[in-house]
C-alpha cells in the first residue's frame, strides 16, 4: 500500500514541477473553451472536455516516458510491476480531478444553462479515460514526439468524427461526448448511462492495457534464478 | 592535490590493494614523515600514489584476502544475439562475496549487455544466472528522475524495501557523503552537474545494502577525488562482503580487483573464447 | 644525465649501496637519501628508495624501528642484520670485481 502511495506522490511532485506540463493542462481546455464560446454552447463544453482530456493524456505521456528508465531499478529496489502502473494512475487521476475543479466552475460563471450533475460527469469521464490512456501511449512508443503525434491524431478524429456513426463509440473519450450531450441538450437518461457504461469499460481496458505492458516489460526472467542468501 | 589529499589517496590505494593495514599505515607515515622533512611535492618525490602503491605492494604483498565467501553470482553460458550480430557468446562469470570482478572489452562487445542480463533486465538466448540475496544495479546513464530532489530518489528508492521516510533519506545522504557529495537541498536532478548526478545514481544502487552490487561505467565525469572515495567505498562494501561487478574500460585499476572477465570477442583465427582469469596475486 | 640509463644502473646497484650505508650505523629513510645524494650518486626520490627498503626488510636483511625524534615526526630506523652483513660482502664484493674490469676498459677509451 505506501509503495503505492509513493509512487503516486512522486508522479504528483514531477508533474507540479514540470511548467510546461502545468501550463498545459490548465491553458489548453481554457483555450479551446474560449475559442468555441461564441459559437453554440456545446461546441464550447465539448471542446473543453476535449481539452481536459488531451491535456490529462499528455501529462500522462510525458509523465510516463520519463519513468521509463527509472522503472527497472525501483523493480530490483522491490516494487511489483501494479505498484507501479496503479500508483503513477492514482498519482495522474489526482492531478487530473484537482484541474477539473476550475474547469468545472467556467461554465458556472459564464451562466450556462445545463445539468451541472453532467458536467461534473463528463469531467471525470475525461480524466479517467485521458490517464491510462496517455500511460498506454506512453508504454507503447518510447519517444514523447511519436506519443504526441499520436495524442493529437487521436483528439483530431475525436473531434471530427460524427458521435452517432458506426466506428465512433470505438474513440476513446466517445464517453465524454455522450455525457456532455446529456448536459447541455438535456437529453434523455440514456445519454447519459450509455457514456457512464462506455467510460467505465473503456478506463478498465485501457488500465488493463498499461497492466499487461508493463507486467511483461518487467517481468521475471526466465534465465535468472534468485535465491536467498544462505 | 596537496601532501594530505596524496597521502589520503595512499591510503585508499593501499586499503583496494589488500596491503595488510599495519604495513599500509606504517608506509604511509613514512611518506609522510619523508616529505614533512624533505618537503616537495609528493608527485614528484613518490610519483602518483597509484603507481606507489603499486610499487608498495610488488615489494612487500598482499595480505591473502579473506576466504572467499559463497558464490553470490552465478552466470554461465550467456550468449546474446542482436539479428545476425552475435554479442555475447557462451560468457561466464563467478563471482563471491567479498570479491570484485571487473568486466573488460572494447566498445560495443556486450559489457552493458551482460550487465542487464546478470540482473535480470534482459534476456539472453542461452545460459542462465544465479544471484543469491539482494540485487543492486547502476546503469551506465539515465537511472534518475529530472524532476525529483535527491532527497526524493531515497524516498522511492527505500519504500520499495519498506524503509521509511526518514530512514531512507538519513541513509541516502549518508552513503552520498561517502562520495563526498552533500545530498539534501532542494536541486532537481536536471540542474545537478553530470557528475553529481552520476553519483546520484550509484548512490541509489547501494541504498538498500545489496548482496550483489552491478555498476556498469559508474564514474562518468568523476573527478579525481570522487574517483578515489568511490574505489574507497567499493572497497569496503566488499569488505562488508558484498559481491561486486564493476564494467569498466580503464584497464589500469585492474590490480585491485579479484576477477577479470575479458568480454573482447575472439579473433578471426580464434581459439580464445571470454575467459575469466585471476586478477592481480 | 641519460635518466633511463640512470634509472637502469640504479636498479642495480641500490640495495647494496643502501646495505653498504647502514653498514656504518643505521639510518632513516630521509637521511640515506641525503647521504646517498651527498656521495655524489645524486638525489633519490622517496618512490625510489622506499620500495628498496622495504624489500630489504622482507628479505630479512634489514629490521627496521620506529623511534620518536626529539623534535619532529617519528621516524622509521634501518638497521642491518647479520644475513644483511652477509649480503652486503657477497653483493658488494660482487659488484667491486664487476666494476673494476668496466671501469679500466671505458676509461681506455674515454681517455683517447
Amino acid at each position: 500500500m505506501n509503495r503505492l502511495v509513493v509512487v503516486a506522490e512522486m508522479t504528483l511532485r514531477e508533474l507540479l514541477r514540470r511548467r510546461g506540463v502545468l501550463l498545459l493542462l490548465l491553458l489548453m481546455p481554457l483555450t479551446f473553451y474560449l475559442i468555441r464560446r461564441d459559437a453554440y454552447l456545446g461546441q464550447s463544453v465539448r471542446s473543453l472536455l476535449l481539452g481536459v482530456g488531451w491535456a490529462v493524456s499528455t501529462a500522462a505521456l510525458f509523465a510516463t516516458t520519463a519513468a521509463r528508465e527509472l522503472e527497472p531499478r525501483l523493480r530490483l529496489a522491490g516494487y511489483r510491476p501494479h505498484h507501479l502502473y496503479l500508483g503513477r494512475v492514482l498519482g495522474l487521476w489526482t492531478v487530473g480531478l484537482v484541474i477539473s475543479v476550475p474547469f468545472f466552475l467556467l461554465p458556472m460563471i459564464d451562466g450556462a444553462d445545463l445539468r451541472y450533475g453532467g458536467l461534473a460527469a463528463a469531467l471525470l469521464c475525461s480524466v479517467a479515460v485521458a490517464a491510462p490512456f496517455g500511460m498506454l501511449i506512453g508504454a507503447l512508443l518510447p519517444r514523447e514526439m511519436e506519443g504526441t503525434l499520436l495524442l493529437l491524431t487521436v483528439v483530431t478524429v475525436q473531434m471530427l468524427i460524427d458521435p452517432a456513426g458506426s466506428g465512433a463509440k470505438l474513440t476513446p473519450f466517445w464517453s465524454t461526448r455522450e455525457i456532455a450531450t446529456w448536459a447541455v441538450d438535456h437529453t434523455d437518461q440514456g445519454y447519459l448511462s450509455r457514456g457512464v457504461l462506455h467510460g467505465l469499460v473503456v478506463t478498465a481496458l485501457l488500465v488493463v492495457g498499461v497492466a499487461a505492458v508493463v507486467s511483461v516489460r518487467l517481468r521475471r526472467r526466465r534465465h535468472l534464478r534468485h535465491l536467498p542468501v544462505g | 592535490m596537496n601532501a594530505d589529499d596524496w597521502l589520503r589517496t595512499l591510503t585508499a590505494e593501499l586499503h583496494q590493494r589488500r596491503v595488510a593495514a599495519d604495513a599500509a599505515r606504517h608506509v604511509v607515515a613514512e611518506a609522510a614523515t619523508h616529505l614533512r622533512e624533505g618537503g616537495g611535492d609528493p608527485w614528484v618525490v613518490f610519483g602518483p600514489p597509484q603507481q606507489y602503491a603499486g610499487a608498495v605492494v610488488e615489494s612487500i604483498g598482499t595480505a591473502p584476502g579473506p576466504r572467499p565467501g559463497q558464490v553470490r553470482l552465478h552466470a554461465e553460458g550467456i550468449t546474446k544475439r542482436y539479428g545476425r550480430r552475435t554479442v555475447l557468446r557462451d560468457a561466464t562469470l563467478t563471482v563471491r562475496a567479498g570479491q570484485i570482478a571487473a568486466v573488460v572489452g572494447a566498445n560495443g562487445c556486450g559489457k552493458s549487455t551482460f550487465l542487464r542480463i546478470c540482473a535480470g533486465l534482459m534476456s539472453p538466448d542461452a545460459g542462465a544466472v544465479t544471484v543469491s540475496g539482494r540485487l543492486g544495479y547502476c546503469p551506465q546513464s539515465g537511472g534518475t528522475a529530472d524532476f525529483l530532489l535527491a532527497d526524493e530518489h531515497f524516498v522511492l528508492v527505500g519504500a520499495g524495501q519498506g524503509v521509511a521516510r526518514g530512514p531512507a533519506r538519513r541513509a541516502g545522504r549518508a552513503a552520498a557523503r561517502q562520495l563526498g557529495w552533500e545530498a539534501g537541498g532542494d536541486v532537481q536532478a536536471r540542474h545537478l552537474s553530470g557528475g553529481t548526478r552520476q553519483k546520484l545514481n550509484l548512490t541509489m544502487s547501494t541504498l538498500s545494502a545489496p548482496d550483489v552490487l552491478l555498476l556498469d561505467e559508474p564514474y562518468q565525469g568523476f573527478d579525481q577525488g570522487t574517483y578515489v572515495n568511490f574505489w574507497d567505498q567499493l572497497s569496503r562494501l566488499r569488505d562488508a562482503g558484498a559481491a561486486i561487478v564493476v564494467v569498466t574500460h580503464l584497464l589500469n585499476q585492474l590490480d585491485r580487483v579479484d576477477i577479470v572477465l575479458d568480454l573482447t570477442p575472439a579473433q578471426v583465427t580464434g581459439w580464445q573464447a571470454p575467459t575469466v582469469q585471476g586478477g592481480h596475486r | 644525465m641519460d635518466s633511463d640509463r640512470r634509472g637502469q644502473w640504479l636498479r642495480g646497484v641500490l640495495d647494496i649501496c643502501v646495505l653498504a650505508l647502514l653498514a656504518d650505523r643505521e639510518s632513516y629513510g630521509y637521511q640515506l637519501a641525503q647521504a646517498l645524494d651527498a656521495a655524489g650518486v645524486g638525489p633519490i626520490q622517496g618512490g625510489t628508495l622506499y620500495p628498496v627498503l622495504l624489500r630489504l626488510q622482507k628479505t630479512g636483511l634489514v629490521t627496521a624501528q620506529w623511534r620518536e625524534g626529539s623534535a619532529g615526526p617519528a621516524r622509521k630506523y634501518y638497521r642491518l642484520t647479520d644475513d644483511g652483513y652477509a649480503a652486503l660482502r657477497a653483493g658488494g664484493g660482487a659488484w667491486l670485481t664487476f666494476v673494476q674490469p668496466v671501469n679500466d676498459i671505458v676509461t681506455k677509451g674515454v681517455t683517447r
